[in-house]
């Protein structure tokens, strides 16, 4: 930690401050610093208010990708309004997008045997729209779960939607599944 | 003539102090603004980390200066050369309060509400939400998700990396590395 004298305080303990996982002393130590020192509190400020800005951002539902369970049911319990599909490997589902919806869930099954990298790949109409890959981790239903904006889906024509999830295993890919959304446009009530 | 913002940013902390105690109420209003402008980030800072509610940050960065405002004037402040550590021992002194206050509400909404209030967003974020989502989407999944769990679903090294089958020193890591590339893309790469 660089909180001592007037050296300025690293970002990472400015991360670990704000996430709360100092020792008492080390945020003490911080806490100290910061209130005597102006440079640095600029700093710190700067970074709170990027820290506070996250909440915000994730709740406008437009980040998407790779989820977990907790991090939906925040989302649900701060009133986002989620559209769930639990899609097993060649399934083909209408992707019925309302109105209100804000963000689409996909929980897509499969037999991941451990592995814990993946690429995703997005194609509407057959056309590449996205490729994502990432160290993910299977829940404990055999799934992962992505995320997608529903403002990106709802203005969409109507076309099929492929999410094709490929594993990685110590460099080897291995095809998990293909999961199809036919998208029949935007539903209101 | 009263000082204006540009000469009070050169002003010390300490001066500041020592005009806000030797005036009468009313007559120290810009000095009293330009206290609140150095120290009331900090506070927030510390409220957010020990209260871990952004309005009740906000709550407390006021509270505390309006109370040191007073102390000043009443002479309360006996080191006004010390004024930074007046306002940190005040933060600390109000947050205690403030929790203890929190877990009174929280007993009483667990006894006589069915669900939990919902969480607002903080309605005094300066940054863009758009930018910010943007700039997150940019992230690597798991850097993403990493920050995500941290500072939007409050939760712990420990129990993150139970969920993503890490380490939580490895936690600890991405952390450090995704802020540090999450504030690159909002703030443009101005900041070290």
């Amino acid at each position: 930690m660089t909180a001592s004298g007037c050296e300025r305080i690293a970002l990472a303990d400015l991360t670990d401050y704000a996430a709360g996982e100092l020792s008492q002393t080390e945020a003490a130590a911080i806490e100290e610093h910061l209130f005597a020192c102006a440079g640095c509190a600029v700093r710190a400020a700067e970074f709170n208010a990027l820290v506070r800005a996250i909440r915000p951002a994730v709740h406008t539902a437009e980040v998407g990708g790779f989820v977990t369970d907790e991090l939906l049911n925040q989302l649900s319990r701060e009133g986002v309004r989620v559209r769930t599909f639990a899609l097993s490997p060649g399934t083909v589902v209408p992707c019925a997008v309302w109105e209100g919806d804000e963000l689409m869930a996909l929980r897509l099954r499969g037999d991941f045997a451990g592995a814990g990298e993946f690429t995703l790949l997005q194609r509407v109409g057959g056309t590449e729209v996205s490729r994502v890959r990432g160290e993910v981790t299977a829940g404990e239903h055999d799934e992962v779960i992505f995320a997608i904006p529903a403002s990106w889906v709802r203005q969409l024509p109507i076309v099929d939607i492929d999410v094709l999830l490929t594993a990685h295993e110590g460099g080897v890919e291995r095809p998990v599944g293909r999961y199809t959304l036919v998208h029949a446009g935007s539903l209101a009530r | 003539m009263p000082d204006t913002r540009a000469t009070l940013e050169a002003v010390s902390d300490e001066a500041l102090a020592r005009r806000i105690a030797g005036g009468q109420a009313g007559s120290t209003d810009a000095e009293e603004a330009e206290l609140y402008r150095r120290f009331a980030p900090r506070v927030r800072l510390y409220g957010r980390r020990h209260l871990r509610n952004d309005a009740a940050a906000d709550d407390l960065a006021q509270d505390v200066l309006l109370l040191t405002f007073e102390r000043l004037r009443a002479s309360d402040v006996r080191q006004p050369e010390q004024i930074g550590s007046f306002i940190l021992g005040t933060s600390r002194m109000m947050a205690v309060g403030e929790r203890r206050l929190a877990r009174r509400r929280e007993a009483l909404a667990a006894r006589f509400m069915d669900t939990p209030a919902a969480i607002a967003p903080s309605p005094t974020t300066a940054l863009d939400a758009p930018r910010v989502a943007a700039c997150l989407r940019a992230l690597a999944e798991r850097d993403r998700l990493v920050v995500m769990l941290t500072f939007y679903a409050d939760r712990e090294a420990p129990r993150i990396a139970a969920d993503l089958g890490i380490s939580p020193g490895a936690v600890r890591v991405i952390r450090h590395r995704a802020m540090a590339r999450l504030r690159d893309c909002v703030l443009g790469g101005e900041r070290r």
